[in-house]
């Protein structure tokens, strides 16, 4: 769908680069997932896949075609579900959709997809008297009402409750398995986990991995088993040990360690995207 | 066209919905009041002068008033990845502006004719605010873009009032004879629009008329120009996903 070779954008005001050269190819029908720390360029690249950034360097082409080369009517076929509210607020949420509706030369049923988030009650309230999670709620029906081909989504599941989050969800995955595109940037692993074919991780303007979850985590895992033992059983001063699982069995240290103290917990433990999140980024996450 | 038309209708509903039209009508109950309390009947020399301030003034306004909503809300963002164009979106703007004025002149013509006198060139009237409504949008786009939140926008207004504005109402009322100053006023928008709000009432020499039109549309033509080159650079900064 997308193909990106060495992407570099400097914003007008700035002196450094915010984009530094990545290069990376959102397939036909995957949901390709962009991770990173905050402010190293996830919603900087996503602008220039939108056509909202023009003056980068290096090639973007969607459909083999240069991005440039696209007019208005690249965005018959996208969808983008900001993270923000996007609504008139004084308006209600079905004034809203329909305004945005006549824009485009294909519709969606938008009672069906406000009744699938929960909103179709509320459809005739305006907008102003929704609540956070409504409103994103409502964003994300906004991005799908063209019948977009390819869908630009920014947190969809930002604070929204797991029930909620769950349909979100469900959506994605029925979106992509009608044959969408999807680029997914999120700071929340699970979603990533659940819903990504492929992710790129990003980091200070350059992409420092792009694998499947999967693969990320085996390379990047390790499973271990964490044990929480007694060091005299006099006091209760605990204290911690790993082992790799592997060959546990004839682990010299572990077979001794459980025979001679009083074991608290044990525990297995995969390493999962968000501690691999932390370990290619280098960054505690901090949202 | 018809993005034009949704853009363009859906611009009017919420000036409606957003109290936009309705301050635009309280404003003209000003100018009512402004007529009723003038001692002369025929008011054909004073209707031109409201017109004047409410066409160029009312219009930075309101296109300012609305794309700070638009800002605020992040609507913007979702206008700017739809398939319009900027083109138009600064016509349909510009469009339902034009439209808030033209109601002005109906009402304010409807109780001069009523209870007043006038004789004016009412078709000359509505084109010459067509024009001067249009000028004055494209001024409010070019505050807009550069004005950081709503009290520098007004802060810009006024500074247009003050240097373009009140010099051609003083110079009307013939509080400004010093030739130079009269001859120098020739150069601003405003001068033109006055001249040709006036010209429906008549008295305005016919090489004034031309000369002010010809300023008008050519300056109009620049500066939509530069108001769509601008638009790229507005966008990218509203624009945060
Ligand atoms: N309009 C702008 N002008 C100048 N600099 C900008 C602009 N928008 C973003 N930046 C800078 O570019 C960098 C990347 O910003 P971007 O919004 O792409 O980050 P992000 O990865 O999406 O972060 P987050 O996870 O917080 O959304 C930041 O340092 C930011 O300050
Ligand atoms: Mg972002």
């Amino acid at each position: 769908m997308f193909k990106v070779q060495d992407l570099q954008f400097k914003y007008p005001k700035n002196k450094e680069n915010t984009i530094k050269g990545i290069s990376f190819e959102i397939k036909e029908g995957e949901i390709f997932g962009l991770l990173g720390p905050s402010g190293v360029g996830k919603s900087t690249t996503q602008k220039v896949l939108i056509k909202l950034l023009d003056q980068y360097s290096g090639e973007v082409t969607y459909k083999e075609q240069n991005l440039k080369s696209y007019g208005k009517d690249f965005y018959q076929e996208v969808g983008v579900g900001f993270e923000m509210p996007v609504h008139f607020s004084k308006l209600t949420a079905e004034e809203n959709l329909t305004f945005f509706k006549k824009l485009y030369k294909s519709n969606a049923d938008t009672d069906e997809l406000l009744m699938r988030v929960g909103l179709y009650e509320d459809r005739n309230k305006q907008v102003s008297e929704f609540s956070k999670g409504m409103k994103g709620r409502l964003n994300f029906v906004r991005a799908l009402l063209n019948n977009p081909k390819m869908l630009f989504l920014d947190e969809p599941t930002n604070g929204l409750d797991p029930k909620n989050a769950r349909i979100i969800k469900d959506m994605i995955k029925e979106f992509k398995g009608n044959g969408g595109t999807v680029l997914l940037t999120t700071h929340l692993m699970n979603d990533v986990d659940e819903l990504c074919d492929r992710v790129a991780f990003m980091v200070d303007g350059k992409i420092s991995e792009i694998d499947t979850p999967k693969n990320l985590k085996l390379k990047h895992g390790q499973k271990q088993v964490e044990i929480e033992y007694l060091e005299n059983t006099g006091n209760n001063e605990t204290k911690k040990a790993f082992f790799d699982l592997e060959e546990l069995g004839m682990n010299e240290q572990f077979l001794e360690l459980i025979r001679t103290k009083e074991i608290v917990t044990i525990h297995s433990k995969e390493t999962n995207l968000d501690d691999i999140f932390i370990k290619v980024t280098g960054v505690e996450k901090n949202e | 066209m018809n993005n034009i038309l949704v853009l363009f209708t859906g611009e009017l509903e919420r000036m409606k919905k957003y109290h936009v039209l309705g301050a635009s009508l309280v404003v003209s109950l000003i100018w009512i009041g402004v007529l009723y309390f003038t001692e002369i009947s025929d008011v054909s020399n004073i209707f031109p002068l409201l017109l004047y301030i409410d066409a160029t003034s009312m219009s930075m306004l309101m296109i300012g008033v609305t794309m700070f909503f638009e800002k605020q809300e992040g609507t913007i963002k979702t206008l700017l990845v739809s398939p319009i164009s900027k083109a138009e979106y600064i016509v349909a703007k510009a469009l339902a502006n034009i439209v808030s004025n033209i109601v002005t002149l109906f009402v304010l013509y409807l109780y001069a004719w009523f209870f007043k006198e006038i004789d004016i060139n009412l078709i000359g009237i509505f084109l010459a605010i067509v024009i001067v409504a249009f000028f004055h949008s494209l001024i409010g786009f070019m505050l807009t873009y550069y004005s950081k939140d709503f009290t520098d926008l007004l802060m810009g207004m006024m500074k247009y009032a003050f240097v373009m504005m009140v010099p051609v109402i003083l110079e009307t009322f013939g509080l400004i004879s010093n030739n130079f100053i009269q001859k120098l006023l020739y150069a601003v928008p405003t001068k033109a629009s006055m001249l040709l709000l006036q010209a429906s009432a008549g008295g305005i020499e016919a090489w004034e008329i031309y000369l002010s039109i010809a300023y008008l549309v050519i300056g109009s033509t620049l500066l939509y120009v530069i108001v769509s080159r601008k638009f790229d650079e507005f966008a990218a900064k509203e624009s945060g996903v």
